[in-house]
């Protein structure tokens, strides 16, 4: 199999695991409180986030996030 | 320190930043909260693992790394906020230099022969204005500074509410690195070099229910200017030559990340990345982390990750023929992929909280995308240790 194809199939697997059965249901804002809990941020520690982040980026030859991108650094 | 040592130019930018926010503080005195919100710092070792026990030509001893970071945020209007983030690491290490054929065509690896020391200074400033809502707007400026890189970006980014369920994201941002190797004459290297990076992002995220969230995003990149490693050589025809990349790249990564809340005191975290460059790359990163809150102020979160990667169309150990344009053997643009596993332990004791935490990368050649003819003794494993602690004011 084509590392392409490997990629792809593995892509799909792992979106329909996350979404499959979750249907979008309306959530009153006083239903919301364990949504904004801090464990339920997208990065609950931005420093510790920036540091795995930039330890990776090192390291590999692809990156990429959700968010500006911001600037580089001599090790990649 | 002596009294008549100055303080580094790092230092500088951070007291005056820390004096911006104190004189912040003092003219909004008269509000009820501080305007000062947190203030968090770690202090992180990073070692990657010496060569084993096989043939290398130069020191064994691979990078290691002490960082430290320091963020503070602050409100800087009625619906502003201020955050500052420093970093200062110091590195010091031999570096993968390139590879030759041994006798039985493994590759054989040399490093730099001497130990390389320098340091990284970088300081990002981020200025946000909520509106309410889930709806922001953040503009952010960054510089980092090497002996011989520097590289000074500019970001903006939104996040528009489109309805009670569904937020869209948007934005993008621009960085200048200009290059100056070291011993550039002596190893005849680029002495001067420029390179630029422009960025841009889209994202969708939906509140799914009462415990879940996901959030999906497309971000390209494309990259132009000197994108070789003028630190590295590449063996062609029994010669060593200068490693020569194209001077542009495009990248295109397409995200998703799940957050459930498990139980009252457990959250479920599930990110998925899906990238590829136009020097034919592609990549899989998938990332699971557990958020366990404990009695007492005790938090436990235990992570992995699995990251796996295919080669660029210029990359080999080492060429036979000078066929084509562009050579690399850098070990980055090579197949491989890695595991890791992480562990942080967190204490809240009122507005303080302690934080430990360790990391363990493994990468091998047999985990990459597709598999690999020849495994490149250059792939790099590491450990990662830190500890921080974290002050918030409300």
């Amino acid at each position: 199999m084509r590392p392409e194809s490997r990629a792809r199939r593995l892509w799909l697997v792992l979106a329909a695991a996350l979404l499959g059965g979750c249907a979008a249901t309306p959530v009153a804002p006083w239903e919301r409180g364990r949504l904004a809990r801090w464990d339920m941020g997208w990065d609950p520690d931005p420093l510790q986030a920036a540091m795995d982040r930039h330890s990776h980026f090192s390291k590999e030859g692809t990156s990429g996030e959700i968010g500006a991108a911001g600037g580089g650094c001599g090790c990649n | 320190m002596s009294a008549s040592k100055r303080p580094s130019p790092s230092l500088s930018l951070l007291l005056a930043a820390s004096a911006a926010l104190v004189g912040n503080r003092s003219a909004r005195a008269d509000e009820a909260a501080p305007p000062l919100q947190s203030v968090g710092y770690r202090f992180h070792v990073y070692d990657e693992d010496a060569f084993p026990d096989r043939p290398v030509i130069g020191s064994p001893q691979r990078y290691h790394v002490d960082s430290q970071q320091l963020a503070l945020s602050a409100r800087a209007g009625e619906r502003e906020t201020l955050t500052l983030n420093a970093v200062h690491e110091v590195m010091s290490g031999s570096s993968p230099w390139y590879l030759v054929p041994g006798p039985d065509r493994r590759p054989i690896q040399v490093l730099s022969g001497a130990t390389i020391r320098d340091h990284r200074n970088a300081i990002d400033v981020a200025l946000t204005h909520d509106a309410g809502g889930n709806d922001t707007t953040t503009l952010d400026v960054s510089y980092s500074q090497e002996r011989d890189y520097h590289a000074a970006a500019i970001g903006a980014q939104r996040s528009v509410p489109l309805s009670s369920a569904l937020t869209l994201g948007f934005g993008g941002s621009l960085s200048h690195d200009r290059l100056r190797p070291t011993d550039a004459i002596l190893y005849g290297r680029i002495e001067r070099a420029e390179k630029n990076t422009w960025s841009t992002f889209g994202s969708l995220s939906l509140v799914l229910s009462k415990y879940a969230v996901v959030e999906s995003g497309l971000q390209l990149t494309l990259q132009s200017g000197y994108l070789s490693d003028p630190y590295k050589l590449v063996t062609v025809a029994d010669q060593q030559i200068a490693d020569t990349r194209p001077d542009r790249r495009g990248e295109a990564a397409w995200l998703v990340r799940y957050r459930l809340a498990a139980t009252a005191r457990a959250s479920l975290h599930a990110d998925a990345r899906l990238a590829a460059n136009s020097w034919g790359q592609h990549s899989v990163t998938l990332e699971l982390g557990w958020y366990q809150e404990l009695a007492d102020g005790w938090r436990l979160i235990p992570g992995v990750r699995y990251y796996a990667q295919d080669r660029a169309r210029f990359y080999a150990p080492f060429f036979d023929h000078a066929d084509g344009r562009y050579f690399s053997s850098d070990y980055r643009l090579g197949a491989f992929g890695a595991l890791s596993a992480s562990l942080d332990l967190r204490k809240r004791f009122g507005h303080w909280e302690l934080s430990a935490g360790a990391e363990r990368y493994h990468a091998a050649t047999r985990y990459a995308l597709g598999g690999a003819d020849l495994a490149d003794p250059a792939t790099v494993s590491y450990s990662r240790l830190f500890a921080g602690l974290d002050y918030h004011f409300d």
